[in-house]
């Protein structure tokens, strides 16, 4: 009787499963998908979820004003967990559910190798975050970015150390992901031995300890701790470095922009230098967008506005191709020139935006200010 | 610098300690290894962290800071204790009479479950410590010891020597000292073997709340897959010393916090974690019994 009972109940959820499967079929639509991918969830999910408000807000101004191509646009969101392993599951997902092109992803780790997918699909895709140099050398046609290189942010950082600070002796250290070593490396490399680095190590990231590397790099007597790497374990490094008695300033890179940052460091972040781009406050183009997210999503993030930005160039190349077809979209892409929120887009042969300013940015009253521009040099 | 090693390593083997105690504890009495002790540790982390926020909503913690910490530890141990004492009830004790094999099975089980419990009801986004306690500390030499790391060191100190105490002394221990020899012969002379059994997990839940609280207090961030490396290490930790000797526990985790920290500074920090592990392949292939664990011959 007991046997029977379990058949019973097998076969009835059986039952459900395959018509809820089926319904799911059944309500397809006729839409234009778009991809956003990014870390949604995890240690690292504000910035994820920063990307996918971004990509929402402006797919619902398009579809307010009648979508793209006289469809409607259809966002589907994907969770990489910066992950590269990941990356590439939901990349072959986003392939395989026909998406026209994708919004992502974040980290520069996970976005190379999501890339080689999408290229093998011929699939255009923009990343509003990946900044390690490699992404756009690979000679892929459908790889694009709205942020700058790590090339040039590493230069304005060496450039700031060297010529504004005036220091001779500096410590590095950094996640060992593709984007955080990469920029560290890249630092490194613009410093042109105009100063001496002391101390050069690699941490894990994700770790919470980091007083036993913070601790040997006193011993070095560094004027300055450069950190590649993102907010969760930049944060953790400074509070640390401050409990330990360093007193030295910090400086980092667009991946640690973020008011997370000031949340978990405290008052350790007083005073941290910061590459990035500048501030969209004072961008007049970005004024609407500025109020309409505030009024849907609250507070920006640091990349809701470079997400903002790719999927509006996304769905205009969309529109002005005429259809979805990745190579021809692709082909667009490369000779729009397209005036967002951030100001004016146009991209090099490689995919990379032609004009890239960055700046300093400092921590001041648990606030980012802008603090420094680069002359025409530091171009 | 050396010295500045060692107190971070001190500090770090202090948290291991604590939580490898719960470990051996389980060990010795139901030879169990129960995975799912680190998830009680994270478990004891995020209590506190709500409970702290809602004291300071409140406006407590700024009336008294000492106070409102114990009064989130005490809830914190509560609840973990509470929740040692569900997961025995729940997962261990009908597969008390089943092969080993289950029971480490069911607590695989449980591990993945409260992780995934934690996860869905507070979120997967880190959860900050309030910025409530002082960063400055006490110099010595060039080496600066916080106040947080005396701190803990201080209390985790306090409760090994009060558990070694309540095992050697009371009539209790004595009972839970005879269970771990052989439970059916401790039944007979009229010891509740369920009874001691339920207060082993209470007491294990207990200790890794204190640690999961003062690790939340350290870091200043937490996250709900904290339990699974913290776990393994401290189960590290406890075969290191010899499982199910709870002086061993102790040696264990004060030795690989030590190793960790030395090893990160001196060899390689990329490969920190590594160190722990390394540690284990090489106990387990040339003294399997731990450092200080006898080779017992199999029970008849």
């Amino acid at each position: 009787m007991n046997n029977k009972h379990t058949i019973s109940i097998i076969s009835f959820i059986f039952l459900i499963l395959s018509v809820t499967i089926y319904s799911g079929c059944a309500k397809k639509e006729d839409t234009v998908k778009i991809g956003v991918a990014g870390p949604m969830t995890g240690d690292q999910s504000k910035m994820g979820l920063d990307i996918k408000n971004g990509a929402d807000m402006a797919v619902k101004e398009w579809n307010q004003k009648g979508g793209v191509l006289g469809k409607k646009i259809e966002l589907l969101v994907e969770d990489d967990q910066h992950d590269p392993k990941q990356a590439v599951s939901v990349a072959n997902k986003l392939v395989n559910a026909g998406a026209a092109g994708i919004i992502g992803h974040f980290n520069s780790s996970t976005s190379i190798p999501a890339s080689a997918v999408y290229n093998k699909a011929k699939m255009p895709m923009i990343t509003p975050a990946s900044t390690n140099p490699q992404l756009t050398e690979q000679g892929f046609t459908n790889v694009f970015r709205v942020c700058g290189r790590d090339d040039q942010q590493g230069l304005v950082a060496a450039t700031f150390v060297a010529s504004v600070l005036k220091l001779k002796k500096v410590a590095v250290i950094h996640d060992k992901t593709t984007y955080g070593q990469g920029l560290a490396d890249e630092f490194v490399k613009a410093l042109a031995k105009r100063v001496e680095v002391v101390y050069y190590n690699g941490v894990i990231q994700g770790d919470k300890d980091f007083r036993a590397v913070l601790t040997s790099m006193k011993e070095k007597k560094p004027e300055l701790l450069y950190f590649g790497g993102i907010y969760p374990d930049g944060g953790l490094l400074i509070k640390q470095a401050r409990e330990l008695g360093i007193t030295i300033p910090f400086m980092s890179g667009d991946g640690v922009i973020d008011q997370k940052f000031v949340e978990i460091a405290g008052t350790a972040s007083e005073g941290s230098y910061l590459t990035f781009s500048p501030d969209p406050e004072h961008i007049p183009g970005a004024k609407d967008f500025l109020k309409n997210y505030k009024a849907g999503y609250g507070e920006p993030g640091p990349y809701s506005i470079y997400a903002y930005d790719a999927t509006n160039v996304m769905l205009s190349a969309i529109e002005t191709a005429k259809n979805t077809d990745g190579p021809t979209v692709n082909k667009t892409l490369h000779s729009m020139k397209h005036t967002g929120a951030l100001g004016e887009i146009q991209w090099n042969e490689k995919g990379d935006i032609v004009h890239s300013p960055y700046v300093v940015w400092i921590t001041k009253d648990g606030k980012f200010k802008e603090h420094w521009k680069p002359g025409e040099a530091g171009q | 610098m050396f010295l500045q090693q060692l107190i971070n390593g001190l500090t770090l083997g202090a948290v291991y300690a604590l939580i490898a105690l719960g470990y051996t504890m389980v060990y010795g009495i139901l030879e169990l290894i129960n995975f799912a002790h680190g998830e009680i540790y994270m478990l004891g982390a995020y209590v506190s962290i709500i409970s702290l926020s809602f004291l300071t909503v409140t406006g407590f913690t700024s009336k008294s800071l000492i106070l409102s910490l114990l009064i989130v530890a005490i809830i914190s141990a509560v609840y973990s204790a509470a929740y040692g004492l569900t997961m025995e009830r729940v997962a261990y004790r009908p597969l008390r009479h089943a092969p080993r094999l289950s029971p480490l099975i069911s607590a695989i089980g449980v591990s993945i479950f409260l992780q995934n419990y934690v996860m869905l009801t507070q979120g997967s986004a880190d959860k900050i410590f309030p910025h409530i306690l002082s960063n400055g500390g006490f110099s010595m030499g060039n080496a600066t010891i916080s106040y947080l790391q005396t701190f803990i060191i201080i209390t985790s100190v306090f409760l090994m020597i009060t558990l070694h105490a309540f095992i050697k002394k009371t009539r209790f221990g004595k009972a839970m000292r005879a269970t771990a020899q052989d439970k059916k012969m401790a039944s007979l002379v009229g010891i509740d073997i369920d009874n001691v059994i339920i207060t082993t997990f209470i007491i294990g839940s207990v200790l890794a709340a204190v640690a999961g609280i003062m690790v939340a207090m350290y870091y200043g961030l937490i996250n709900f897959y904290m339990g699974y490396v913290a776990g393994i290490k401290a189960f590290t930790a406890a075969v290191l010393g010899g499982i199910g000797n709870i002086q061993g526990a102790v040696l264990g985790g004060f030795l690989l916090g030590i190793m960790e920290s030395l090893g990160a500074a001196y060899v390689s920090s990329e490969y920190k974690d590594a160190f722990a592990f390394i540690i284990l392949i090489l106990i387990l292939t040339f003294k399997p019994t731990g450092l200080l664990g006898e080779s017992v011959p199999e029970k008849v």
